[in-house]
């Protein structure tokens, strides 16, 4: 997605000023209507003097008392009606994400080592991966589950299921606490990873865990990707609706244990250097007492799926190697193809959450183009006046750099995706959760406060999740990023020279 | 006052068309199956018991003790000789199996079994909404949900749903989505696809626990075509009534029941424990606490509550079996789609709720033309139902499954015309049901209990076999 803002516009001092102005008129345009209409009415009232009013007040006195009961009846049945059948508010009430312990640290240093003592690799693969840690935006505290660091690496299914158990239940006993909710009140679990699903689910692992209560509705979705965790909302969105005063755990998760590449394809190395460990917890719920004590309600979920077109569905695959090894293979097209499916899904979420003036100027650029021929570049709407916070899933440096220039982001706005990519890796599906987390953790999350995220995965899909702050939240937040916030934002070289 | 009359009027006509609205809402609530269609493999993967023998004579691992278990439960198993496998157990590389031999295992089944759904019913895959794909045992990335999306051409805003690990019930978690999103009354098509892949987990060690699944399960799988657009009702062949969800995960036994680990010697299989049918039987009796209410007559319903409290009175202390010795369950159930687990879970099923040898029909039937495909086999036992004739209209089937975990779910569907589509049945079902589902080669293994660990000579076995006239 190349397109370019209309430079001579937004360039222009004078023009800016204009283009705020004509913002503030269109926004505010029900305001500016009835200001007159008020005006003309009291002005008629002044005129008309207070017997008509009486009058008036007195016709309406003697109507029949069964007129008015019946009236009012009908006023509230419609009413009742209506109030139900509009959908049920989602609450987020908490979230919690899991906090690795510095033991699970891989500097570069200790990557750079245990690569060279692998017998698997040979030295050009080794310099290779890390030719792409440097470039690649991630800090020197991410982490790796236990069996990844044996040389080699332990690839076991029991290994598996215990980085499984470590990641989710400390997460989720962590939420637990936090909200103070019983393990008995959860009515929906919904459980994302993407590579790793045992027999039985890790649905039903955390079913066992908390003994949850027999008629659970549980979900255990795999194979989604990295924007599985916004899957996952929607469809608790959707079983919130269905079913009323529920709470739903959701659970974000990658495994990273089964899933490293010992071959030596190049375009299958990557996910090696950028995966890191990392489970988020969510507490949904649709009860009106959680209202008091929630905190983001979710507006809007959208979703775009580019499966459709070979290079989307192509540009992140499992395959095997020429050796039979699996891996995931990420392709060079990867940027262009997030783009892509990135204005699929804004072309749907613009309408929902954009201000009228940019939706406006959209569609007078869209009718331009389109019926008149003109030569204008393709408008994009100013997505800054929708939201206050981005959180973008921290997929590599590339991925947020793109989305930063076709949003035109400034640093700050990125700066949540940056510092979460560079503190924790790509943790897949729950990174946005760590990005959240970043966000309150800074103290800028004030009520009111709109948040977008946005997910891709393979497939491949773009997913995002609106949700507007319900109460501002107050620093120190109790997080994963409690002990290192103080320390960020940092400063992120282009090249961390590590050979 | 004129204008106080007009704008009454407006008001009155504005409420009566939010009540209509809401009211239209509340009609697409339901769900109905529209139609499904149940895979057929091409006649060269099927497996008969012989090949059986032969993919057991091949595995170097197994001594005469795990020889004997297998044969037995291969001819006990009420499978018969026309299942089918997946091409590289058949073609003999089942203890290597690439990615690429699960991916054309599952290609297979999309391929043919979807495109048969959409020609059926006469919509194009740009019309599906939502889509929902439940293989338990294989999850690439990128999914096979997208993998559908792909080959279809589907739109870019389908929702779907890949869900995975769930067990031989994971059928009807998906209808439970699909049954969810329904409920916020858009009108919209969904697609479910249910299926096993069976050649990445081919158990080659000799534990006997992990052994069972290579002897019952065989390739299947089913597309199903849902909606709640009321339109469709007229074509529609039966709408959901209640679907009951149970998990009794909480109770370690129950959860350890069926697990997928490593055996000693580090290869991957799933245990079976001892107490799968004990943790099975739980489970389906929590189901059937929470689903009786919702299926019975409302006379039956109140002569058991009746009846429990004649017995609590006379003998607080007592157990309530006589009290459901007494339920009769046909009485809200017409036609049972039972999960094809094995000979035992048909059995103990007909026993629990007291079913005639013609209710459990369908379901040996299944098990013995189709093998255990696991979560798409209770399609199967209904595709028998219909091809039978049996299926009028209002009639009430009750499909229930068991799946690891341990999950048992169930629901009750109203038929909404008579139905008489032979699908994957039509060419033999005359043939059904058979004098004996007794295995034919019963005799011939019976020289297994005759061996002992020293008179047992493998290769000797094997050539002996080569060399028969079978």
């Amino acid at each position: 997605m190349a397109n370019e803002p209309l430079p001579p516009f937004s360039s222009s001092v004078r023009l800016k000023y204009v283009k705020l102005g004509y913002q503030y008129l269109v926004n505010h345009i029900l305001t500016f209507i009835l200001i007159p209409i008020i005006v003309g009415i009291s002005i008629e009232l002044a005129r008309v003097g207070p017997d008509e009013i009486l009058s008036l007040v007195r016709f309406l006195n003697d109507l029949d008392l069964i007129y008015v009961m019946s009236t009012l009846f009908l006023v509230i049945i419609v009413g009742t009606v209506y109030f139900m059948s509009r959908p049920r508010p989602v609450y987020l009430v908490d979230y919690a994400c899991f906090r690795p312990k510095p033991n699970f640290r891989v500097p570069f240093s200790t990557f750079l080592e245990h690569a060279r003592l692998v017998p698997q690799f040979d030295e050009r693969t080794v310099r290779f991966q890390v030719k792409i840690l440097e470039r690649s935006g991630l800090g020197e505290e991410t982490c790796l589950p236990p069996a990844n660091h044996y040389i080699p690496p332990t690839c076991s299914m029991a290994a598996a299921r215990s980085e499984a158990e470590l990641v989710i239940f400390s997460a989720i006993d962590e939420l637990l606490n936090k909200t103070g909710m019983r393990p008995k009140n959860i009515d929906i679990l919904i459980v994302n990873c993407s590579l790793f699903s045992p027999t039985p689910s890790l649905s039903a692992m955390i079913v066992n865990k908390y003994k949850l209560r027999s008629n659970i509705l549980s979900f255990n979705l795999s194979g989604m990707g990295c924007s599985a965790g916004l899957i996952s909302l929607d469809l608790a969105r959707d079983l919130l609706q269905a079913h009323g005063n529920s709470n739903a755990l959701v659970v974000s998760t990658e495994i990273i244990t089964p899933n490293y590449y010992l071959g030596k394809e190049r375009a299958m190395l990557l996910p090696n250097c950028l995966f890191r460990m990392g489970a988020a917890a969510v507490l949904l719920s649709n009860c009106r007492r959680e209202r008091s004590r929630a905190k983001y309600r979710l507006t809007h979920v959208v979703r775009t799926h580019k499966g459709a077109d070979d290079a989307a569905y192509r540009c992140v695959f499992q395959e095997q190697d020429s050796e039979g090894l699996t891996g995931i293979n990420l392709s060079k097209d990867l940027m262009a193809i997030a783009g892509d499916a990135l204005k699929s899904n804004i072309t749907t979420m613009g309408p929902l959450v954009l201000p009228a003036s940019e939706q406006l100027l959209f569609l007078f650029s869209l009718i331009a183009r389109k019926v008149f021929k003109a030569k204008w570049k393709p408008y994009i709407p100013d997505f800054r006046l929708a939201f206050e916070h981005f959180c973008i899933h921290a997929g590599g440096r590339a991925v947020i750099d793109e989305l930063q220039k076709n949003l035109q982001l400034s640093d700050q706005h990125v700066e949540a995706s940056r510092m979460a990519l560079h503190r924790f890796g790509n943790t897949s599906s729950s990174s946005l959760w760590y990005e959240l987390n970043y966000i309150e953790s800074k103290g800028r999350m004030k009520k009111g406060d709109r948040v977008w995220m946005i997910g891709f995965g393979s497939g491949f899909k773009c997913n995002s999740a609106v949700w507007k702050c319900l109460k501002t939240i107050k620093t120190p937040v109790d997080g994963p990023w409690s002990t290192s916030i103080h320390r960020y934002p940092v400063d992120v070289p282009a090249v961390v020279k590590v050979l | 006052m004129d204008v106080l009359t007009t704008l009454t009027i407006i008001f009155l006509l504005y409420s009566l068309y939010l009540l209509y609205k809401s009211y239209k809402l509340k009609c697409s609530r339901n769900c109905y199956l529209v139609d499904y269609v149940c895979f057929k493999p091409s006649p060269d993967r099927q497996i008969t018991t012989r090949k059986c023998g032969e993919i057991i004579e091949r595995n170097k691992n197994l001594g005469l003790a795990e020889y004997k278990f297998l044969l037995k439960v291969i001819v006990n198993s009420g499978i018969g000789e026309r299942t089918y496998g997946p091409r590289n157990i058949i073609e003999g590389r089942e203890e290597s199996p690439t990615l690429d031999d699960a991916i054309e295992e599952m290609d297979e089944f999309l391929n043919v079994c979807i495109h048969d759904l959409f020609v059926k019913t006469k919509i194009s895959p740009r019309d599906v909404d939502v889509l929902v794909v439940n293989i338990s045992t294989f999850c690439p990335a990128p999914s096979l949900a997208s993998r559908i999306v792909h080959r279809y051409n589907m739109r870019d805003d389908v929702k779907t749903y890949s869900l995975s690990s769930m067990g031989c019930s994971a059928t009807l978690v998906a209808i439970d989505v699909v049954q969810n999103i329904f409920k916020s009354g858009k009108k919209s098509l969904a697609v479910v696809i249910t299926s096993e892949s069976i050649s990445p987990n081919w158990y080659s060690g000799n534990d006997k626990s992990m052994m069972l699944g290579n002897c019952l399960f065989r390739c299947g799988g089913s597309a199903m075509l849902l909606t709640n657009d009321p339109a469709m009702q007229a074509q529609a062949k039966m709408r959901l009534k209640c679907l009951v969800r149970t998990h009794i995960g909480a109770n370690d036994d129950a959860f350890n029941s069926a697990v997928q680990k490593e055996d000693d010697m580090g290869r991957v299989g799933v245990h079976l424990s001892k107490d799968l049918p004990k943790a099975a039987m739980r489970a389906f009796t929590e189901n059937l606490k929470r689903l009786l209410p919702k299926i019975l007559p409302y006379r039956e319903i109140a002569l058991i509550a009746f009846h429990i409290v004649k017995q609590k009175l006379v003998q607080p202390n007592a157990k309530l079996n006589k009290v459901v010795a007494q339920i009769n369950f046909k009485s809200g159930v017409d036609h049972f789609c039972l999960h094809t687990g094995g000979t035992a879970v048909i059995d103990a099923v007909r026993q629990a709720l007291r079913l005639s040898e013609f209710d459990v029909e369908p379901a040996r039937m299944t098990l013995h033309r189709w093998g255990n495909t696991s979560a798409s086999s209770i399609w199967y036992v209904l595709g028998y139902m219909e091809a039978k004739k049996r299926l009028k209209k209002k009639d009430r089937v009750l499909m229930i499954s068991f799946g690891s975990g341990f999950k048992c779910n169930s629901c009750l569907w109203e038929v909404t015309r008579d139905l008489g589509d032979g699908d994957v049945w039509e060419d033999c079902i005359k043939e059904y049901p058979p004098k004996t589902i007794v295995n034919p080669y019963l005799d011939k293994y019976g020289w297994v209990n005759e061996e002992t660990e020293e008179t047992f000579n493998r290769e000797e076995r094997i050539e002996a076999f080569k060399n028969s006239p079978w």
